[in-house]
């Protein structure tokens, strides 16, 4: 909503000084004359207005003014004009004149309304009149009664006491309307704030206790009115009002009635908008036809009803009107009844003869009394064509249908309208009808696929659905007649079901001829023959590449110099899947060249296509080949390349595997990407950029069966990363990840022929060592027996002595240690021998005939071996000489315990090998038990000690003690002396 | 008493122990008479429905009424409603109100407001507000008629409406549209301020009807939990 303040009061511009003067000097000069006229020219106005009273309505905002004029003779009628004069909150404001002229009656109460814009309870008003004789001639020169005296209109004294008003009060006008709108306050010292809609209004101060405010072209907001309200600021008292704001009435447009039955007349509009409101019902309308000068009030908004008249009324006038509280509106229509017929839908529409290609149509119309004639216009729909017929019709309509397709379903319509006066189109009448079935009018397409299987022929037989135009109807079956052409007596009848559209005939290498019909319920087609020969006659035909388009592949063909009936193209729609989808297109014997399209075609994918040529004797030869993509793809992956014969210096790439038929494009070579550190491109290469910048080489090779491929100038110990991809016309394989590889350096596979040996060696050894570890143990390092074990300990002690034992090697205390060095005899040679003879330290005496004694280390207790200590013999005994372990078993029993005691010593004495060196440990319990009487009758000082301990000494000398050389001399030495032994 | 979040737990664990053995407490067991309990608790949630109900009817009514009174701050001075069965009164009165004056009351106010509620109806312009004022009529019909079963259950008599006091809806000439919409504001705000009003009339009848030995205490020390 808009607002616009506006200053009611004028406001005189103030004149220039000269000016004012010499203006009020004329003016004085003026009316002075007027003056002198009246009085000197005429008597003053007899008829001046009198009794003038004034009537306040608030609702309206409307002063009524009610006067008479005395002095009129009886049956006088004059024409008078009256001056009334309006003036706001004081006389001298005057805000509206007006000359309002009439013919003035003897004893007339003359009446004047005056709507003002400011709500009456907002300001004073003052009226005031006077008169004339309304000169028609003369009007400048009429004279004026007096004024009358000046009436007030003072609503706000009768407000009451309430401290606030807004006026005007719930009020209500179109939308579009300047309303003015105030508020009274009796509380001057108040601050007032209004609000339209919750918007605080700035207004202008007319009075100290009144501000108006003027709205101007106020808007629809809601039904429920748009809410003003004032309030002080204490906030204790809120007046406000609602502005009723109603939208504009609208003119009825589209105003029009017709008739379907010359009984009822059927008038619509279009109402516009709602004019309703909380306080104001929506717009109500009115009917009104002049000729009969009946009128109806209509129940609905849009549409109304009127009864014909039964004196059969032609002509009709109707006015309709539209109204609310605050507005009228109208609309005019004049017509002739008959022109306004609008006739109902035909009905009982029919079909009768109903034949192939023939059918009659027939409807009933409703009637509308006997004068009248209909025009009725007939569709048909059939096979996407339209045919319109226009019949003539009173009662029965009928229409024949001619040149119909056998078999199809037509949709027929049909409407009407008045002949003689056209106004509208009845609804359409819809019904449907089927003609008759018919013979098949053509042969099927047929085409074969010929295998040999096992000396036989595997015939595949194709057939195309008939058309529905050819089959006139419904097939039911196919029947195939297979007739030998070598055996003409022989021959064979299939039928196959529809929808069928093939059948798999197993045949020998005989020729045959096939008659392929198919068989509605009414007939048969002509037969479709093809010639099955014994030779497939698939020759060996070079097959030649094709570009396919969006459109399909062109093809075209060398044209036969012989008789042909015609050519069959054959192709696959999937030749990836497993079924093939085998399609054919058969083409004149003229033609040699043809599109083939389907929308099976699909990018990427190789399609094959065989042309046959069909001989007279309807036999098919295989003439051409074509191969060709719809679209070429670049190709979508890389082979899976083998890396082998890595050297140094070069390696070897294939991908024996990689099929080029599968593509989705012809192949035409591959590119080997190689990329290296070095990044310098050898000949027969070129430096590529990938997508990733990365710099390699580029090997091409052209031809797309080269399936090997070695790259080589390698370098030694060098990292490289390799890629093969295929390229087509459209583009090469995806760059995807490239394979690494490092080539070996020049020497390491000469390092690996020498080391593996040496590893299988050595690996075979141990594997032997592990498996003879037996034997070896024994050879090497036999295990030392257990002196308690001995069973030679059980023989002594049951025999001899029932106090001997084995000494303990922790209770042999060591008192002396002798080291004696002993040369090996057998097994080094004589000049070692004799080379390293060691220099020997005997503490006992002797022989001569002890050759070879080795070392012997003596420890010697003289505390506890008294008898050894006087005889300045420690106990020890030349060592005893060792016994094989072959012997030890034969000391298990006391015999041969004692014979192997006895020769060992005897073998200690004399044949102890050379070399040996061995630690003799002399303790007391063996000087004792030397002494005791346990003793060979060729007993040297404790031989028998000596023995045990030497049979401890199996450990190869070489391994226990400082081997023996040339320039060190073994020698035999007392680590201790008698003085430092210990006791 | 502070409360947390595992109190809260805790309390309603008890709640539903008690109310686990409520059946076996033998005051609250009883097969006979049940007295007025049940039907003051169902006209308590009556008025706890209405409420609810009201809440969505307001707005829709002061939007269908415009601004001011579609404001949420917007407080007038109760002017031109004096009509109007007044909600609001001192507590200490409404404390000393006996059981039958405090039903009473209630049954008043609700048959005056209804009677307006009425008058609102046919006022209104759109026919969905209409349904929704008659639905809630017929809510409000339905808690008039729960007072009353409250009250002979009670043994208290119906208040009998004075003859020439019925009121009606019949906004004179004089009575402006404004102060016409004015009057909707307060019947719609006296209405909501009965229905809170009525809450604790009547949970505190219903607390007052409960026979002693059925009087579950419920001790409840936060340490517990």
């Amino acid at each position: 909503m808009r607002f616009e303040w506006e200053v009611l009061q004028n406001e005189n511009p103030e004149p220039m000084a000269l000016f004012s003067v010499f203006q009020t000097t004329f003016l004085l000069a003026l009316l002075s004359l007027r003056t002198y006229q009246s009085e000197v020219l005429s008597e003053p106005l007899p008829w001046a207005p009198e009794s003038l009273k004034v009537f306040i309505n608030s609702t309206h905002q409307c002063l009524h003014l009610q006067w008479s004029v005395h002095n009129l003779a009886h049956h006088q009628e004059l024409k008078m004009v009256f001056q009334i004069e309006i003036s706001r909150i004081k006389t001298s404001n005057v805000i509206w004149v007006e000359n309002y002229s009439t013919t003035v009656k003897w004893n007339q109460v003359l009446h004047w309304s005056w709507e003002s814009k400011l709500p009456l309870e907002c300001a004073k008003h003052f009226i005031r009149m006077r008169s004339a004789e309304d000169d028609a001639k003369t009007p400048e020169q009429s004279f004026w009664s007096n004024w009358s005296s000046w009436e007030e209109v003072d609503v706000q004294n009768s407000l009451g006491h309430d401290p606030l008003f807004v006026f005007p009060k719930d009020k209500l006008v179109e939308e579009g309307s300047n309303v003015t709108i105030c508020y009274v306050s009796r509380s001057p010292q108040s601050n007032i704030s209004c609000y339209l809609e919750g918007v605080q209004m700035q207004g202008e101060q007319l009075e100290p206790n009144v501000t108006v405010f003027n709205l101007n072209h106020v808007a629809f907001i809601r039904e429920t009115g748009t809410n003003i309200y004032c309030k002080g600021d204490q906030g204790d008292s809120i007046k406000g009002i609602v502005l009723f704001v109603s939208k504009v009435l609208e003119e009825p447009k589209e105003f029009s009635c017709e008739t379907q039955d010359l009984t009822t007349l059927n008038c619509t509009w279009d109402p516009g908008s709602d004019t309703g409101l909380l306080k104001q019902l929506s717009q109500s309308y009115t009917l009104f036809e002049s000729f009969s000068g009946k009128k109806t009030l209509c129940k609905h908004k849009s549409w109304c009803s009127w009864e014909v008249a039964p004196e059969s009324q032609e002509m009709y006038n109707f006015t309709l009107t539209a109204e609310n509280y605050l507005r009228k509106r109208s609309v005019h229509l004049l017509f002739n009844l008959t022109h306004r017929v609008h006739p109902m839908a035909p009905f009982s529409v029919l079909f009768t003869d109903v034949s192939t290609t023939n059918a009659t149509m027939t409807w009933k119309v409703h009637s509308t009394g006997n004068y009248y004639t209909l025009l009725c216009q007939v569709k048909l729909y059939g096979e996407g064509e339209v045919t319109q017929h226009n019949v003539s019709v009173e009662v029965d309509g009928e229409q024949l249908f001619s040149g119909l397709e056998p078999d199809t379903e037509y949709r027929a319509q049909v409407r009407c309208a008045n002949a003689n006066h056209f106004w509208k189109w009845s609804e359409w009448t819809h019904q449907n009808f089927t003609t008759a079935e018919a013979a098949p009018s053509e042969a099927p397409d047929v085409w074969r696929n010929v295998k040999s299987v096992q000396g036989h022929s595997v015939v595949t037989l194709f057939w195309k659905p008939l058309s529905k135009l050819q089959a006139n109807g419904k097939i039911l079956f196919y029947n195939i007649v297979i007739e030998n052409l070598d055996r003409s007596s022989s021959s064979k009848f299939l039928s196959i079901p529809a929808p069928a559209n093939g059948t798999e005939l197993n045949l020998d290498q005989c020729s045959y001829q096939i008659h392929v019909t198919a068989h509605n319920s009414v007939g048969t087609s002509p037969a479709s023959v093809i010639i099955v020969s014994g030779d497939p006659g698939n020759k060996e035909v070079e097959e030649e590449r094709v570009k396919g388009t969006e459109d399909g592949f062109s093809l075209s063909w060398k044209p036969q110099p012989g008789n042909v009936t015609g050519y069959i193209v054959e192709w696959c729609d999937r030749p990836r899947g497993p079924l093939c989808d085998l399609q054919w297109k058969s083409v004149g014997p003229t033609t040699t060249s043809t599109v083939v399209s389907s929308d099976a075609f699909r990018p990427g994918v190789q399609y094959n296509f065989r042309i046959y040529g069909i001989s007279t004797e309807r036999v098919p030869y295989l003439l051409e080949k074509k191969t060709g993509y719809s679209q070429e793809l670049a190709p979508s992956d890389n082979p899976q390349v083998v890396m082998s014969n890595l050297t140094s210096r070069s390696f070897t790439l294939s991908w024996k595997d990689y099929s080029i038929e599968s593509q989705p494009s012809f192949i035409q070579g591959y590119h080997v990407y190689l990329k290296s550190k070095a990044g310098q491109c050898h000949s027969g290469s070129e430096k590529a950029v990938l997508s990733d910048d990365a710099v390699c080489c580029k090997y091409k090779i052209d031809n797309p069966k080269q399936k090997t491929f070695v790259v080589e100038n390698l370098q030694p110990e060098s990292f490289y990363e390799f890629l093969v991809t295929p390229y087509s016309s459209v583009g090469e394989g995806p760059h995807g990840a490239f394979t690494k590889v490092t080539t070996p350096d020049e020497y390491s596979p000469i390092l690996i022929r020498v080391i593996l040996p040496m590893v299988f060696c050595i690996l075979l050894i141990m594997i032997i060592c592990y498996l003879k570890s037996q034997w070896m143990k024994e050879k090497c390092y036999p295990d030392i027996p257990d002196p308690y074990k001995s069973s030679v300990l059980s023989l002594i002690k049951s025999k001899e002595n029932p106090r001997l034992t084995i000494m303990n090697i922790k209770d042999c205390v060591p008192d002396s240690i002798e080291v004696l060095n002993k040369q090996e005899g057998t097994r080094k040679s004589l000049t070692e021998t004799e080379s390293s003879k060691p220099t020997y330290l005997y503490l006992l005496p002797t022989e001569e005939s002890y050759s070879g004694p080795g070392p012997c280390i003596c420890f010697e207790n003289f505390t506890y071996n008294q008898a050894a200590s006087d005889s300045a013999s420690c106990g020890h005994v030349p060592v005893a000489p060792k016994a094989p372990p072959s012997q030890l078993a034969l000391l298990t029993s006391p015999e041969n315990l004692l014979k192997a005691l006895e020769e060992n010593y005897m073998n200690s004495l004399g044949e102890i090998p050379a070399g040996e060196t061995s630690l003799n440990y002399v303790s007391q319990l063996a000087s004792a038990m030397t002494g005791d009487k346990f003793s060979l009758p060729t007993n040297p000082p404790e031989p028998a000690l000596c023995s045990e301990y030497k049979m401890q000494m199996a450990i190869p000398l070489g391994l226990a003690s400082p081997p023996s050389s040339g320039s060190s001399s073994l020698s035999s030495f007392t680590l201790l002396d008698e003085g430092e032994h210990y006791h | 008493m502070d409360l947390r979040a595992g109190d809260s737990w805790g309390m309603l664990a008890c709640l539903c122990t008690v109310l686990w053995h409520l059946p076996a407490v033998p005051a609250l067991n009883r097969t006979g008479d049940p007295g007025p309990g049940p039907s003051i608790q169902k006209t308590y949630d009556l008025t706890r429905y209405l409420e609810h109900q009201l809440r969505s009817l307001a707005g829709t009514y002061l939007n269908y009424l415009g601004p001011p009174f579609n404001e949420p701050d917007f407080n007038p001075p109760r002017l031109g409603a004096e009509t109007l069965p007044r909600a609001t009164v001192n507590l200490d009165v409404w404390r000393s109100l006996n059981d039958k004056l405090r039903l009473t009351q209630n049954y008043e106010a609700y048959s005056h407001l209804l009677c307006y509620l009425r008058g609102l109806n046919r006022q209104a312009a759109t026919a969905e507000l209409r349904r929704s004022l008659a639905h809630f009529c017929t809510s409000l019909q339905g808690l008039l008629g729960s007072i009353a079963g409250v009250m002979a259950a009670l043994g208290y008599p119906l208040p009998q409406p004075l003859p020439g006091t019925e009121p009606t809806w019949a906004p004179g000439p004089a009575h402006s549209d404004f102060l016409q919409k004015m009057d909707d504001f307060w019947l719609l705000k006296e209405l909501q301020t009965w229905l809170w009003r009525s809450a604790k009339d009547f949970n505190r009848l219903k607390k007052k009807m409960q026979p002693p030995a059925a009087a579950v205490t419920l001790h409840l020390e936060a340490r517990g939990f």
